[in-house]
């Protein structure tokens, strides 16, 4: 096999790897940047409503970082790394004022400085935004200001198979170009995962196609632990049916949500908030609506925009406007915007620490919604996982650069390993008959919407993980059809969902273990948060068909558990 | 919902790969009012045919990767609702070919790299002050400013208008309107500093177009690549050692502005003269009467009446 040796490997193109490649290419190493997809179609363009800031001489004159690590921890349900939490907050200026040097076009107040709006669970406004599209502006100016360095190696439309490692530490990775099917070891002695998250394992979420949760199986399966993986972010207000996302945004902007009767609910759940109530809370209201009879026939509740006026709609928040209108046929001027909850976001990842380091397996790195810094602990804030691929993609790329300076020795090559990953891969869907990956996956989602979902107990909990063991039984003689050696996507998308498969297992046995509701994880049969048995990170393992458990203290600075009550 | 208008579609995908060659496959499906084509595209893939290979990503129109030919126009999949596509063409069958001009690899996937080639010749990228990279100054930018690039930044490179330039396709001089578009953004951006270098890339390749408005038509983030193409000419003053095209086109529109100064019209056969010298001029005339197009360019033109209108007008253009 092709053998390609860099200093160090990024795999994602998203906004957590390009930082992270942008900050270990200018310390003078060379990288590589393997991803699925030509960077700008990574997942992080589609983000909306924008990225939270606490920006000195540039925010509201009662605030300051502490108050954003406090509104950050107490988000999470104070599952959150406090120290984790502060440096976010400390950084959050500085990494705006960066983007915006690299022509990020934030909006303007009118004396040309960076604009601010308010989101969900802040005490004062944090918010910056391009329009309701940033993520997408974000992710082209870096991309294109990365893009111009001379250090790093793309490689785009890359399937990156598994990592490669020794007795203690990461020696490379086996990636496959798509469009030539050749697989090839990159050797290094760093690897970042930046590879985003795993909407896909849900029948609804807001997510990108391609978000199918690899890099946390290629984590797991290189014996790395994930942290807290039951932590699942729903997010209230996907458009109904199409499950795009109608930004936080929109309420941030003034949108109230109400039910067939008119009223504005969140009067009952989230008196002082009300709308712009964390986004759990609010998930789990509107589906309580809904179960009670107060939703609309079909499912789903209205957004109201109407009262804030056409030309305010189309300007402040014209995807939403946009959305509704091209997908659902709905004039947000004119009618309310049908929408319900769907999965959004996963709090969990490859355990990190603040630097990004992983502490199983020396050399490995991970950055964004991969990684659990952990800065959003149980629920996340609605524009902090922008800021956390920034900040963190950027403390890790600093990390990674200060790692290859201490670590100069060549790693071994491990070339059998290499011929293993690749047969592995091809092994698991070899069969000549049987089920295709289309059959499992859509089996797969539904399980996981349905009993791993916004409501959980017990019962349900035990039944999904006896049908994702067998679907993971069923998927060993999985089929696959199309025996074409250019781009063949059936073969990727199969093992997309080994990947799927693997998470899926480790987030259901997890959410099981936590006999408790904190955040996003909510047990109807333990409604409480439990801090005296509870305050920990799950830290999970997958070894073959068993997920070990262990857990971890969560890191406090200064903020005591309080309840959370808005 | 009782609303939704389910219906049964015909779906013909234009097919390609290696081994075979290409072939037109129809698959069949249900759907409603809300199916978007990248959700035709996914149930195709896991509940019938694992083997259709396409891109897609957000399924929200900003990651660019889904354009493809729908009923041949050049469209987002995920942008495209099934139903509404029904209702244009009158028939319950729908077409999906690769885009034009991009080779393609298979099936509706199709290869990027003189795309990129040409995007990346543009510079993309701002090049800020030493001041403001080092974060010894800061940027401030009109909010009217902001708006008016935010317009040209929403391309998301996803190559339909690239697909229906036919400039494109026959000068590979010219750079094309997506990179002309991202070209244009950095070029007026009033935080950059390669002003100069910009205009070389750009000014030459701004006169290769011909004013179709295909790309204007097809871009489904409302980019207004001509637009941005309009803008650049008008910065061919500032341009030194003009190369011959651009030099061409400017004395075409200083020539059109002259005759228009004149007479209050676009006289054609003058405007041609002056803009492409009298030996140009004279071939070309040769080549028009031989196709029988002379009468046109022979019409002698009278001034128009409220000449001296026009004429306060364009002073105060200028
Ligand atoms: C609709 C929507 C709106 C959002 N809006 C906001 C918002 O307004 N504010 C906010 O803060 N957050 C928002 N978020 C969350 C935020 O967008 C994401 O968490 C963030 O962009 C993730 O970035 P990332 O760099 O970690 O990963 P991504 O951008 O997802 O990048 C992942 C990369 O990994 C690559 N990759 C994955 N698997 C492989 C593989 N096997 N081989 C090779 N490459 C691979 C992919 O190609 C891709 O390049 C939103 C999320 C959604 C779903
Ligand atoms: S107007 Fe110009 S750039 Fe646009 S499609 Fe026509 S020739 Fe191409
Ligand atoms: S200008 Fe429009 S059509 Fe052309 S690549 Fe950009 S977004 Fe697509
Ligand atoms: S899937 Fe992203 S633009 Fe269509």
């Amino acid at each position: 096999m092709e053998k390609l040796s860099y200093d160090a490997i990024v795999i994602g193109g998203g906004l957590a790897g390009l930082m992270a490649a942008h900050e270990i290419a200018v310390n003078g190493y060379k990288v590589a940047v393997i991803s699925k997809v030509f960077p700008t179609r990574s997942h992080s363009s589609s983000a909306e409503g924008g990225i939270a800031a606490y920006i000195e001489e540039n925010s509201d004159p009662n605030d300051n970082p502490d108050y954003m690590s406090y509104d950050t921890i107490k988000g999470g349900d104070y599952l959150v790394d406090q120290d984790a939490a502060e440096l976010l907050s400390m950084r959050s200026g500085e990494i705006v004022r960066i983007m915006e040097s690299w022509g990020t076009l934030f909006n303007r107040q009118p004396d040309g400085r960076v604009a601010v709006r308010y989101f969900g669970g802040q005490t004062y406004p944090r918010t910056r935004f391009v329009g309701d599209k940033t993520g997408m502006a974000l992710l082209h100016a870096l991309f294109q200001r990365v893009s111009g360095l001379d250090n790093i190696d793309f490689y785009n439309e890359w399937f990156s198979l598994d990592l490669v490692r020794d007795d203690k530490r990461i020696v490379g990775v086996v990636a496959m170009e798509m469009k030539s099917m050749n697989p090839v070891f990159f050797k290094a002695k760093a690897i970042v995962m930046a590879t985003g998250g795993m909407g896909m394992l849900y029948a609804h979420s807001t997510n990108a196609y391609i978000n199918t949760g690899d890099g946390y199986s290629m984590a797991l399966r290189a014996g790395a632990a994930l942290k807290d993986p039951e932590f699942v972010q729903f997010h209230p207000t996907a458009l109904y049916p199409s499950d795009i996302l109608i930004s936080e945004a929109a309420r941030g902007e003034g949108a109230i949500l109400i039910n067939n009767k008119g009223e504005r609910f969140m009067q009952r759940y989230a008196p002082k908030k009300l709308d712009l109530a964390p986004r759990d809370i609010v998930s789990r209201s509107i589906i309580t609506e809904i179960r009670e009879g107060r939703g609309f026939p079909g499912g789903y509740v209205g957004l109201d925009l109407r009262h804030l006026g056409e030309e305010y709609i189309k300007e402040r928040l014209a995807l939403a406007y946009e959305a509704a209108l091209s997908f659902s046929g709905v004039d947000a001027t004119k009618e309310p915007i049908p929408v319900r909850p769907a999965q959004h976001y996963y709090m969990g990842g490859i355990d990190v620490d603040i630097t990004g380091m992983n502490s199983d397996l020396i050399g490995l790195f991970a950055a964004g919604e991969a990684a659990c810094v952990s800065v959003h602990g149980a629920n996340r804030l609605g524009s902090n996982s922008l800021l956390e691929t920034l900040v963190f993609g950027r403390e890790t790329g600093r990390a990674v650069a200060k790692f290859l300076e201490s670590h100069t020795e060549d790693s071994n090559s491990l070339d059998n390993e290499v011929d293993k990953i690749v047969d592995d891969a091809y092994k698991y869907t070899k069969s000549e008959s049987g089920v295709h990956f289309g059959e499992i996956l859509n089996k797969l989602r539904n399980v996981m919407w349905d009993e791993v979902g916004i409501y959980r107990d017990e019962d349900h909990l035990k039944d999904a993980i006896s049908q994702i063991n067998q679907l993971r039984e069923m998927s060993k003689t999985m089929y696959v059809t199309d025996k074409s050696k250019t781009y063949n996507t059936e073969f990727f998308n199969a093992l997309e969902l080994r990947n799927m498969l693997d998470l899926a297992i480790v987030i259901a046995q997890s959410a099981l273990n936590r006999k408790e509701s904190r955040g996003a994880h909510f047990r109807t049969d333990y409604p409480q948060r439990d801090d005296d048995n509870w305050l920990k990170h799950t830290i999970s393992y997958l070894k073959g068909n068993t997920v070990e458990i262990t857990y971890k203290p969560v890191r406090m600075t200064k903020w005591k558990p309080e309840p959370r009550v808005y | 919902m009782s609303d939704l208008q389910e219906q049964e579609i015909v779906v013909k995908v234009k097919r390609f790969n290696k081994e075979k060659g290409d072939w037109w496959q129809e698959y069949k499906l249900k759907v409603d009012r809300f199916t978007q084509m990248t959700e035709v595209l996914r149930r195709i893939k896991t509940e019938q045919d694992p083997t259709l290979a396409y891109r897609a990503s957000c399924h929200m129109a900003v990651c660019g990767s889904c354009g493809m030919k729908i009923n041949g126009e050049p469209r987002l999949a995920c942008k495209t609702l099934a139903l509404d596509m029904v209702k244009k063409y009158g028939k319950n069958e729908i077409t999906l070919e690769p885009m034009d001009y991009f080779p393609v690899i298979k099936d509706l996937i199709v290869d990027w790299d003189n795309f990129y080639e040409r995007m990346f010749k543009v510079k993309p990228r701002l090049y800020p002050s030493k001041e403001v990279l080092e974060g010894k100054a800061e940027h401030r930018l009109k909010p009217e400013d902001q708006r008016e690039l935010w317009k040209f930044e929403q391309c998301i490179w996803c190559g339909l208008c690239v697909s229906a330039c036919p400039s494109v396709r026959n000068d590979p001089d010219f750079l094309g309107p997506a990179a002309h578009a991202k070209g244009y953004r950095f070029l007026a951006d009033p935080r950059d500093t390669i002003y100069e270098e910009r205009l070389k890339i750009l000014i030459d390749s701004s006169w290769r177009c011909t004013y179709c408005y295909q790309c204007f038509n097809v871009c489904p983030r409302d980019v207004e690549p001509v637009t941005t193409i309009k803008k650049t000419r008008a910065h061919t003053k500032f341009l030194t050692n003009k190369t011959p095209v651009a030099n061409t086109g400017e004395k075409h529109i200083e020539s059109i502005v002259k005759s228009i100064e004149d007479t209050g019209k676009i006289e054609e056969a003058k405007v041609y003269i002056s803009t492409y010298g009298l030996v140009t001029t004279i071939k070309d005339m040769i080549y028009a009467m031989q196709n029988g197009k002379l009468k046109y360019a022979l019409i002698s033109e009278a001034k128009v009446k409220n000449i001296d209108q026009i004429r306060k007008i364009i002073g105060e253009e200028k």
